[in-house]
């Protein structure tokens, strides 16, 4: 009962959020929305012990293939992203197999190579992907009413309460697939890959499970994106991205998993509006990558670590 | 009466974009302003990240020409003298962000008008224009077309000014006759390559290999550079780079002993490419852009108000920081200033069509018509006359101006042929 209580608070937070927030907040409250998505799905891949670096790349696949079909093809938008996921999904399987030959450092440094082909092909062919430009005119969502609401979606509100739906509904996705038998297998795939394996675990297929279900989310984020702000080009999706991403994951550590999220909220609400409103606008580099280094050396396991020391002073109490 | 509508262009399209900007523009803040507030004015352009050297300097070339409009008393509207006052929004040319930065500026700030670099960020802002009729102005008029009706482009012609640097190029050393092109694969640089074919095919020289592509993200050019030089060519030239690929380019052509003409869009922080190689190396570079306190920007045809003035404030206070765009968000303002008082508003329709009226307009170099149907769909350039720069004894010079339409008269025909070749016209963009 506690619990349904707690769930319906939060619930509620999030309905009136946004309205607390002013119109440039709500727009970074709609990107904030989507990067929590990105980066969860990939915290998944990490459970697996493999960190990728074309994670975005795979995440503009869902962008690009949504927006494709729905200008191309007239897809219905919402089935568009859908399928842009499945499309991620489907791409990260064709890139496990060489990738998935490498491990570690090396599956690093061969999914960076991968990205980099992916963004090439973008920019190489200006038909169908429109080359460096990208796609310009993506169908926005179509507004519809629900009786009670009227869902405008130039407005970051009506955005943001469709972009949240989706992105709870995948996050808890999310949460039952690392809570079932399967996630717990990722996990052996990480900590224990020999024992895994003598015990009849296929790593690779495991592997490659944990890559293509995070890509499809991420794909999912990567349409989300595409069709909020009408236009994609290979730029929207490169390695300054990844970084963010990378950065959110361990400065909010990922042993948990909420830890991702938290990295993301705070570093996004400190670079986006703290630093901005502070009038630090054109120090922002400097001063984000002096608390990064700083967050790092005082809080080597991220801050999902001052979370837990509270949770366990509370339960001790 | 429906039919009356119609022929007068009500279609069902412009019909629901009025009675959008009816619905969004309810929960606007109001333009209108009360005896000596301030008029806000928009900056939304890089200032952090790659891009920064076309966002920056213009900012601090803002900030001085307000100081000087403040001294002076402000604008003056109907209703009296307002100061001006610049809000600047970093968008870091992310679409997404300038957006948001849009957003901020229109909605919270209440802005009067928006300057841009334009580029990979206007597609992001278009939305919000279309929705607001929010009066915008951008750097690149190849973020013009019918669809960007309140879209201008009325300082820089970029790219089609480059023609006049390689007609300079070619009355000047008739021998060059084969030269390599090299670009960044993005937004600023396709355009461009596009514009450079035309031009040297225009003056019959002869493009050696493909116009070679590279990657945004690249930092080491010296491949690139090799790979130039194995044609031989007698000319380099590096395009619409920006400074970053510029310097380094430079850099690895010196290194590598190359000794024949370079042109390019830009010089940016020219002194430092001179400090990287060698006053005689960078001898004869021919570039778009003056230091404005050139003899040639005193001349009667010039409508940049004390451009020597506002070079040597600029220096003083930024020293080593002049800039391709330092002067150019600055001489947008002289022209919104002077469309606001003539409108004797700030209302951002009642500008434009002041801006627009009579088809012509006082651009920063003399001058010039509202043009463009052919190239963006929307009479929405400024174009006139453009300076041809060359680098002699370490220093820029204005080495003559040269009409921008007189070459479109003549080779118009090229310019459309190359851009459609890259995809570049108003109607293949997207």
């Amino acid at each position: 009962m506690r619990k349904a209580l707690i769930w319906i608070a939060f619930g509620a937070a999030l309905i009136a959020l946004p309205h607390g927030l002013s119109f440039s907040q709500q727009e970074i409250l709609v990107f904030l929305t989507i990067n929590i998505l990105v980066v969860s799905s990939y915290r998944l891949l990490t459970l697996t012990g493999e960190w990728s670096l074309a994670h975005v790349v795979i995440m503009g696949v869902g962008a690009y293939a949504s927006a494709m079909m729905t200008k191309n093809l007239g897809v219905y938008v919402p089935v568009a992203m859908l399928m842009g996921g499945i499309i991620a999904a489907l791409i990260a399987v064709v890139l496990s197999f060489p990738l998935f030959r490498m491990k570690g450092f090396y599956f690093l440094i061969g999914s960076f190579a991968a990205g980099e082909i992916i963004r090439l092909l973008w920019k190489h062919f200006r038909d169908p992907f429109g080359g460096a430009k990208g796609i310009k005119g993506i169908d926005p969502m179509p507004d519809f009413s629900i009786g009670i609401y009227d869902f405008d979606f130039f407005e970051p509100v009506s955005y943001f309460y469709f972009a949240g739906f989706i992105v709870i509904v995948c996050l808890w996705i999310l949460w039952r697939i690392e809570r079932s038998p399967v996630g717990l297998t990722f996990h052996a795939v990480h900590w224990q890959d020999k024992l895994a394996e003598a015990s009849g675990v296929n790593l690779r297929a495991y592997r490659t499970l944990a890559f293509a279900v995070a890509s499809g989310f991420a794909g999912i984020g990567g349409a989300l994106l595409a069709h909020y702000i009408g236009t994609i080009n290979p730029g929207s999706f490169d390695l300054d991205y990844m970084v963010f991403v990378l950065t959110w994951a361990i400065v909010g550590g990922t042993g948990t998993f909420y830890g991702p999220i938290l990295g993301c909220v705070v570093l996004t609400i400190l670079n986006e509006v703290v630093l901005r409103e502070l009038g630090f606008e054109q120090l922002r580099p400097l001063i984000y990558g002096a608390i990064l280094i700083a967050s790092i050396l005082f809080l080597p396991n991220g801050l999902e670590s001052i979370v837990q020391k509270f949770t366990k002073r509370s339960a001790k109490s | 009466m429906i039919s009356k509508l119609r022929a007068a262009g009500l279609t069902r399209r412009t019909f629901l974009k009025s009675t959008a900007i009816t619905a969004v523009g309810a929960s606007m803040p109001s333009i209108t302003l009360a005896a000596g507030e301030p008029i806000k004015i928009g900056f939304l352009a890089p200032l952090t990240g790659a891009v920064a050297a076309w966002g920056k300097p213009g900012l601090d070339g803002c900030m001085i020409w307000a100081e000087r409009v403040n001294a002076a008393g402000g604008i003056e509207l109907e209703d009296g003298k307002h100061p001006v006052e610049f809000v600047s929004y970093d968008n870091e040319y992310d679409p997404a962000k300038a957006r948001t930065g849009a957003t901020k500026l229109i909605r919270e700030d209440g802005v009067s008008f928006i300057m841009m670099l334009g580029g990979d960020t206007w597609p992001g802002v278009q939305p919000v224009a279309d929705k607001t009729g929010m009066l915008f102005s951008t750097l690149l008029p190849s973020d013009l077309s019918p669809d960007s009706t309140t879209l201008l482009a009325p300082a820089e012609v970029h790219p089609i000014y480059l023609v006049t640097g390689v007609d300079y190029l070619a009355d000047t050393f008739p021998d060059a006759k084969t030269v390599v092109i090299c670009a960044q694969d993005d937004a600023l640089g396709l355009p461009s390559v596009a514009t450079y074919l035309a031009a040297f095919e225009a003056r019959g020289i002869e493009v050696l290999e493909e116009p070679l592509l590279f990657d945004p993200a690249t930092t080491d050019f010296a491949p690139i550079v090799t790979r130039m030089l194995s044609s031989n060519p007698d000319i380099i030239c590096l395009d619409t780079c920006y400074s970053d690929y510029v310097h380094p380019i430079c850099e690895q052509l010196f290194q590598q002993g190359y000794k024949g003409k370079m042109i390019s869009a830009t010089a940016d922080f020219y002194d430092q490419m001179i400090a990287k190689t060698s006053k005689e190396f960078m001898e004869g570079f021919i570039f778009q852009f003056p230091d404005f306190d050139d003899p040639a920007l005193s001349g009667d045809n010039i409508n940049f108000e004390d451009a020597n003035g506002f070079y040597e404030e600029y220096a003083k206070r930024h020293p080593g920081q002049w800039g391709a765009v330092s002067w150019e968000y600055a001489s947008i303002m002289d022209l919104w200033k002077a469309a606001a008082e003539q409108a004797g508003s700030a209302d951002p329709e009642a500008v434009m069509e002041a801006m627009k009226e009579g088809g012509t307009g006082k651009h920063a170099f003399g001058d010039a018509v509202w043009w463009g149907t052919e190239l963006f769909g929307i009479d929405n350039a400024l174009v006139g006359d453009w300076p041809v720069v060359v680098i002699e004894d370490g220093k820029a010079v204005i080495k003559g101006f040269k009409s921008i339409p007189d070459w479109y008269d003549q080779h118009g025909d090229l310019l459309i042929k190359h851009m459609q070749a890259y995809n570049q016209m108003y109607d293949q963009r997207g």
